[in-house]
């Protein structure tokens, strides 16, 4: 738990424990679990595809919700402007496509080394983006009430949103490179698409290099001794402040990389892409325990699930459908800061 | 420090030399008096709409400047107040009534229509007349700002403000998705999805058919707009001054102290998202009938933010502030930036599209320049300042705040 | 009611109080993870009595006074207060039941003045509803303005004079005062005083001290006092409990307990 922070309201009661302790470690999880199992015995392939879809669009909410908690965990900020960092991922690459005229019919291996090369551009332009953004909006502001950052990322979201406006004031096609809606391959009746596979073959070495990085390096311990708490860590010798670049620069690059794929994935990109998506991967952050990397890839993956089964439409008798999913994924927002706000797995220290 | 004092002790007078109530008279007659000073144009409009948003700054205010919780869906209880419009002022029910509608006191030309024969009440749907939908509306906001508010009061202050959020994003989502029964359940359309609802019935004095304002005399719009804004300061000076108002300030500088000083936490923070509700219900009325419609569009994230940057920027906790940051912020919308945009056309560049950028950066400017607002209430200027010089005093200062509370509100 | 008294108070007591009693604390425990905090107390206080709760710093007694407040809600045992079970009520139950406190750590409002401070410390028994706070009704009135004059009577009953200034601009002698002062607004029957003198020089904890036997003779107010000013202690109080390790380890009057070995060996180990 972490302690009373620096609000006006500084001493206030934690969050409520009684029906948490009900719906424990294990009850919630079952409960999504049960029902999705419920509505695979009621709908089993057209559920099969939801969940694989759900996987897949997960791996987006995780790149994302992996920087919601990585600067959660260190500077107890909700990083509002997180999900417009994602956003200029996407329109980095884009332009990128654009500008060098790559498109279907480009070769495969220039398409190849196009990926390869603006997924690190995109990725890059995202770190340095966050890392400015700290510098100049957040940092000033550390010792404000926790509330004042918090209103600041809010001005900064809307104006990244309308920096993107200006530069695609309309929502602007992608050119499909790794053909994303071809079927690449079938398994229990369920096409596996080119976009699935990619998202995949994209997101998990970055999540794997990620954890790698936090959990073993001098410069993850480092962070993670600041997210322990910082005036120790400072005594200790770490340069408080560069760590939290750091952690801005490691959300960063998730962000712009989770923009790429997207790009690809949906083959089209809006300026204000970025807020759904940030507020559905905060969701997937708080999920999984806000300042746990790995309960942040879960929640992503859990929360991709949720929104494709409720895109899907039937769920369980219940109409749902496009037009409710993001009314279902801020429902299991609510529900889940209120009754277990240390997340469905539990309470782990911070950026573990 | 007297001049802190002159602040704090409720006299709000801009510079302490003018007697309060000198002040007041003079403000009151010009903003009676303003329409004849500037017509019936496109800048009579925007005052209006000002006037609406003033109001719902002030609720904004007793849950934000003087509660001290933040809230970023405040957006939903102006739509809650706009259907209440939208269904008690026009034909969106059909049926009821066999067809013949329901009438309270309202206008047989309630729609700008031409009158119809005789003056005869049946058009269909139920046409109450608008002041009583503004109390109704009032009622229903608060009982929500009750419902929406209970699940978040023991939520920390940046996590209430999320879940705050996903309220406000809900509420217009289930209005929307409400055009064939609620859930599955009936089929009677609410909203009309996306297009929404529209006309709207426009306002008429309870005694009497006649409308009150056209769109050629905007005059008498402005006037109810006003009304409803000193009714709004009226109850807010009031509260601010009351038992109730000194526990929500009590409540946002130390819930501990505030509870052991036998203030009950949580009806003093229902009671505060109830009022605050009730005014942007209050609001929403009007803004409904105003505007002719009431869509889903309207009722978008970007405007709880508005309406906060109102708050943030005039000074949270201070009447006098929030009604200054709510004029200047939304008359720059309504017709600073439309105006400036006459001169950027030309160059291709539309400056009204990112109006919400502009907010974003007065935002982030104030938070980081002056993050007590323009005309800051003493007391908020002295917490806000204080705690950047004391940095994290409070943290662990009392062993394990996380077993404090840990029983139930 | 005395029933109980006979029955739950007097488990270790070596010679327990004499007079009605007000507050009876029976079996009280609480455990913070896998650490016992306070364990197992029994302690009564009976009206127009000081009682004091001393003991070597992290010996649980903020967190036993939490534990009576509210604050926290004991892992075992029972509070019964002047005939109510208090047990894990919630703090301003417990507040309107009769019981004020002060916070070692001072928690006045910092940014009201210290009128308000008394005002809002007056907030239980005060009856204005909401309706006639808008309309302002005469009973309102007439309830603000006694409320207010209330609360300057109560300031300079302790003695603070300044009482436009804002708290946190107050010396902090004063600040213990409004305090204090915030406490008794709301009409208690017991105060508990979390280190009241701390950071007082020695004439300003005589006035304390003078204050407190003033509450309870002329008021009827019982305090329970925790204290590390030995001589205010050994002064003012009635009865002393002496708490090491969440354990109660000695009670009795200022002189037994003076005398006890184990409390010497108490604070002489936590000096040490």
């Amino acid at each position: 738990m972490e302690a009373a922070s620096i609000t006006e309201t500084a001493s206030a009661p934690p969050p409520a424990r009684k029906v948490g302790d009900v719906l424990n470690a294990y009850a919630l999880p079952l409960l999504l679990f049960g029902a999705l199992l419920a509505q695979f015995i009621y709908e089993p392939t057209g559920t099969l595809e939801n969940v694989k879809t759900g996987l897949s669009n997960g791996m987006v909410w995780a790149l994302i919700a992996l920087g919601y908690t990585l600067v959660y965990g260190i500077v107890e900020l909700i990083n509002f402007a997180h999900g417009e960092v994602f956003m200029i991922g996407a329109f980095v690459a884009l332009s990128l496509w654009q500008t060098f005229g790559v498109t279907e019919s480009t070769g495969l291996a220039l398409i190849v080394v196009s990926i390869i090369a603006f997924l690190v551009a995109s990725m890059g332009a995202s770190a340095t983006l966050n890392v400015l953004i700290e510098r100049a909006a957040y940092r000033p502001l550390r010792n404000a009430p926790k509330l004042a950052p918090l209103i600041t990322a809010i001005g900064m979201s809307f104006i990244l949103q309308n920096v993107g406006l200006l530069w695609r004031p309309t929502p602007d096609q992608v050119p499909d490179l790794i053909g994303s809606h071809s079927v690449y391959f079938t398994i229990f009746k369920v096409d596996v698409l080119h976009s699935d596979v990619f998202a995949v073959v994209v997101t998990v070495p970055l999540l794997i290099g990620l954890l790698w990085f936090v959990g073993s390096t001098k410069y993850g311990k480092a962070m993670r001794a600041t997210a322990q708490d910082p005036d120790a860590a400072r005594l200790m010798g770490i340069d408080v402040d560069r760590t939290i670049s750091l952690t801005f620069l490691l959300g960063g690059l998730m962000a712009g990389a989770a923009g790429l794929i997207y790009a690809l994935y949906n083959l089209t990109v809006r300026f204000n892409m970025g807020f759904t998506a940030g507020l559905i991967a905060f969701t997937a952050a708080v999920m999984g325990g806000i300042g746990n990397l790995k309960g942040a890839v879960i929640g992503g993956l859990i929360i991709g699930v949720i929104q494709a089964v409720s895109d899907g439409g039937n769920f369980l008798g219940l109409p749902l459908g496009e037009a409710w999913t993001p009314a279902v994924v801020f429902a299991i927002l609510i529900l889940v800061m209120v009754f277990r706000p240390q997340g469905l797995f539990g309470e782990e220290t911070r950026e573990g | 420090m007297r001049f802190l004092a002159s602040l704090r002790s409720g006299r709000d007078t801009v510079t302490g030399m003018i007697p309060g109530w000198v002040l007041a008279v003079v403000l009151i007659v010009f903003a009676v008096i303003f329409p004849y000073l500037v017509g019936s144009g496109s800048f009579l409009d925007a005052s209006t709409q000002t006037l609406a948003y003033v109001i719902m700054a002030l609720g904004l205010n007793i849950v934000v400047g003087f509660a001290g919780l933040l809230d970023l869906g405040y957006v939903a209880f102006y739509a809650i107040g706009a259907f209440v419009i939208g269904w008690f002022g026009s034909q969106q029910f059909p049926d009821v009534n066999g067809g013949k509608g329901i009438h309270i006191l309202a206008s047989d030309r309630a729609t700008f229509q031409p009158k119809l024969s005789g003056g005869r009440l049946d058009i269909a749907g139920i046409h109450i007349n608008f002041f009583i939908v503004l109390f109704i509306a009032m009622a229903i906001t608060a009982l929500w700002g009750v419902l929406l508010g209970a699940p978040t009061l023991r939520l920390r202050g940046d996590y209430l403000a999320i879940v705050t959020l996903a309220f406000g994003e809900i509420v217009p989502r289930v209005f929307e998705n409400s055009t064939s029964g609620l859930f599955g359940i009936g089929s009677t359309d609410f909203s009309h999805g996306r297009q929404g609802i529209t006309p709207i019935d426009k306002i008429n004095l309870p005694w009497s058919h006649d409308l009150l304002y056209s769109d050629a005399n905007l005059k008498p719009a402005y006037w109810v707009a006003l009304g409803m804004v000193f009714f709004t300061i009226f109850v807010n000076r009031r509260l601010r001054d009351s038992r109730l108002g000194r526990a929500w300030i009590a409540v946002r500088e130390d819930e501990v102290a505030a509870a052991s000083m036998g203030i009950n936490l949580v009806r003093t923070k229902l009671w505060a998202y109830a009022i605050g509700a009730a005014f942007g219900g209050f609001a929403g009325v009007f803004l409904g009938t105003y505007n002719n419609t009431v869509n889903v569009d309207q009722f978008e994230f970007g405007f709880s933010v508005f309406i906060l940057a109102m708050v943030i920027v005039g000074g949270m906790g201070n009447i006098w502030g929030v009604i200054v940051g709510a004029v200047a912020l939304s008359m720059m919308n309504r017709y600073g930036l439309p105006q400036l945009n006459s001169l950027s056309e030309p160059l291709g560049f539309d400056v009204t599209s990112i109006s919400f950028g502009i907010f974003g950066f007065f935002l982030l400017i104030m938070m980081v320049l002056r993050p007590e607002g323009l005309i800051p209430s003493g007391r908020r200027r002295l917490e806000l300042r204080e705690a950047e010089i004391e940095g994290s005093e409070d943290t662990g200062a009392v062993g394990d705040m996380s077993q404090m509370y840990e029983v139930r509100q | 009611m005395s029933d109980q008294q006979q029955s739950g108070g007097a488990a270790v007591a070596s010679s327990p109080p004499v007079g009605e009693t007000l507050m009876e604390v029976t079996g009280v425990s609480k455990v913070f993870g896998g650490l016992v905090a306070v364990n197992d107390v029994n302690f009564i206080v009976p009206r127009k009595a000081i009682v004091s709760l001393i003991g070597p710093n992290g010996a649980g007694k903020t967190t036993f006074f939490n534990c009576l407040t509210g604050l926290y809600r004991p892992t075992t045992g029972r509070v019964n207060f002047d005939g109510t079970d208090i047990t894990a009520k919630r703090p301003d139950i417990v507040t309107q039941a009769g019981i004020a406190r002060t916070f070692q750590n001072i928690k006045l409002f910092r940014t009201m003045t210290a009128t308000e401070n008394v005002e809002v410390g007056m907030h239980p028994r005060l009856r204005s509803r909401v309706t006639g706070m808008i309309l302002r009704t005469p009973f309102v009135r007439r309830e603000e303005k006694a409320a207010r004059e209330r609360a300057r009577e109560i300031l300079s009953s302790v003695g603070l004079k300044r009482m436009d200034e804002l708290a946190m601009n107050l010396p902090y002698g004063d600040q213990r005062r409004l305090e204090i002062a915030r406490a008794l607004a709301s009409e208690p029957k017991l105060l508990l005083l979390d280190e009241p003198t701390a950071g007082m020089n020695p004439q300003e904890s005589e006035e304390l001290r003078t204050l407190m036997e003033r509450l309870r003779t002329e008021q009827d107010i019982s305090i329970l006092l925790i204290e590390h000013d030995m001589k205010v202690v050994m002064n003012v109080s009635d009865h002393i409990t002496v708490l090491d390790h969440g354990e109660k380890i000695a009670e009795g009057s200022p002189q037994e307990v003076r005398q006890n070995p184990r409390v010497i060996e108490a604070y002489l180990g936590s000096q040490a």
